[in-house]
């Protein structure tokens, strides 16, 4: 791993200014488990490191009737899974959150840190992709928000300019949410998503989401508009699923081929929509 | 550079100095000559590194020797009390739940950390825990039965 300066400042404000100061090859560090392989392996090799995980604002999860919930930047995954209310209102959430890696990686991996790398198959992405999530930003010119979809911009990019930290995810406020996330990989532990899909029922709305199957995790919303207002019968269902196959442009890696993907997705989006249609 | 850090190792308060792009793992061993975890894959797949970090299991190959500072670790060799073995430690032994012993610390510190948080967790939640725990004699029956053993004389 190649030498750099470490820094662990306290306030959002002053690691905002250390970025932009210490310029382009500066890194966020948050719970490093993809950073610190990506060091070793001298992929990425920063001059500047800037430890986020001092500031305290950062690691608060908290639940609001009106706003919803909002997850810190730095709450790790574990935390996160095992919040009382996070397995209540979002089970499906959860669920994704558990299916990361193995318990020692979920104790310091993060989900800002899960979607920031913008991987393809980031496992928290389609529950967030699906429930409308909105990423909360600090930057030098304030604070914005950007809605989960317009952050993933193509593989390991996201719309965040330099010197912008993400303060953390809000999901908003739903009465009640019947949601089903699926994973199909090679094993069941510490391994990466071949497919994942995540589908929600809301009032009567459906909404799909998926990752490792394109660039980034997308929104199958043809197979959404498809099934709006029908009835969710074993034929509608087999349909949707092959709507949303078709909207897929997955790559053939290691983990396994096209081919297998497309099927897997209507696997995948099957076992989604028979979970949530009752 | 040098950083100074302050933390506590195996119930000690240390202060050390520590390069920023040195792991945690090389620190522990290099440093400390604490050599009961150790680098399998280096990449977070095995789990051969596995300590307690305020409590929790961590890849110790997956963190910044700087990012312990203010933290309370606890590796293999801090579990034992003299030359008293822990609970797990001895029905490792006594089960035979260790072939070549070389993922044998960081499963046990796995089932520490599952243990410290749930002390009569079911079979399922124990291989649950030790998932992130590999193992390439395949004696998993055996470790599983050495840490079932604990739970049983716990209850």
């Amino acid at each position: 791993m190649k030498n750099f300066e470490y820094f662990k400042p306290s306030t959002l404000k002053e690691a905002s200014e250390l970025l932009i100061k210490k310029g382009a090859n500066a890194h966020i560090l948050n719970g490093g488990t993809d950073l610190i392989i990506r060091m070793k392996e001298g992929i990425t090799s920063p001059d500047v490191v800037v430890d986020i995980k001092g500031i305290k604002e950062l690691h608060n999860i908290k639940f609001d009737e009106k706003e919803g919930l909002f997850v810190g930047a730095c709450v790790v995954l574990n935390d996160m899974a095992h919040n009382q209310i996070v397995k209540e209102k979002y089970k499906v959430l959860s669920n994704a959150a558990k299916s990361v890696g193995s318990g020692q990686i979920r104790n310091k991996a993060t989900m800002t840190g899960n979607i920031c790398n913008a991987s393809p198959l980031a496992d928290t992405s389609t529950p967030l992709l699906a429930l409308d999530a909105k990423v909360l930003v600090y930057g030098p010119n304030g604070e914005r928000e950007i809605p989960i979809n317009e952050l993933f911009v193509w593989v390991r990019k996201v719309s965040l300019e330099h010197g912008e930290i993400v303060k953390g995810v809000r999901i908003p406020a739903y009465e009640n949410i019947i949601g089903d996330f699926q994973k199909i990989s090679r094993r069941k532990e510490v391994d990466l998503s071949t497919v994942a899909s995540t589908v929600v029922k809301i009032n009567d709305e459906i909404r799909i989401a998926l990752a490792s199957v394109a660039p980034t995790p997308i929104r199958a919303r043809k197979a959404e508009s498809f099934i709006k207002g029908k009835k969710l019968t074993d034929e509608v269902i087999e349909e949707a699923a092959k709507i949303a196959a078709s909207e897929a442009s997955p790559i053939e890696d290691v983990r396994a081929s096209k081919e297998y993907r497309i099927e897997m997705i209507k696997i995948a989006v099957k076992r989604n929509l028979n979970a949530v249609r009752s | 550079m040098k950083y100074k850090i302050n933390f506590i190792l195996n119930n000690e308060n240390v202060e050390h100095e520590v390069e920023a792009n040195r792991t945690l793992l090389k620190v522990l061993r290099e440093d400390f000559d604490l050599t009961g975890a150790k680098e399998g894959c280096g990449l977070g797949e095995c789990g051969a590194c596995t300590i307690l970090v305020d409590g929790r299991p961590v890849n110790a190959c997956m963190m910044l020797g700087i990012e312990a500072d203010g933290k309370e670790i606890l590796t293999i060799e801090g579990l034992s009390n003299g030359t008293k073995l822990d609970e797990l430690q001895l029905s490792f032994v006594n089960n035979g739940a260790l072939q070549c012993g070389y993922c044998t610390p960081g499963m046990i510190m796995s089932a520490k950390g599952l243990l410290k948080e749930n002390a009569t967790p079911t079979e399922d939640e124990v291989k649950e825990a030790i998932s992130g725990n590999l193992c390439r004699c395949t004696g998993y029956k055996k470790i599983v039965e050495a840490i079932m053993e604990v739970v049983e004389n716990n209850k």
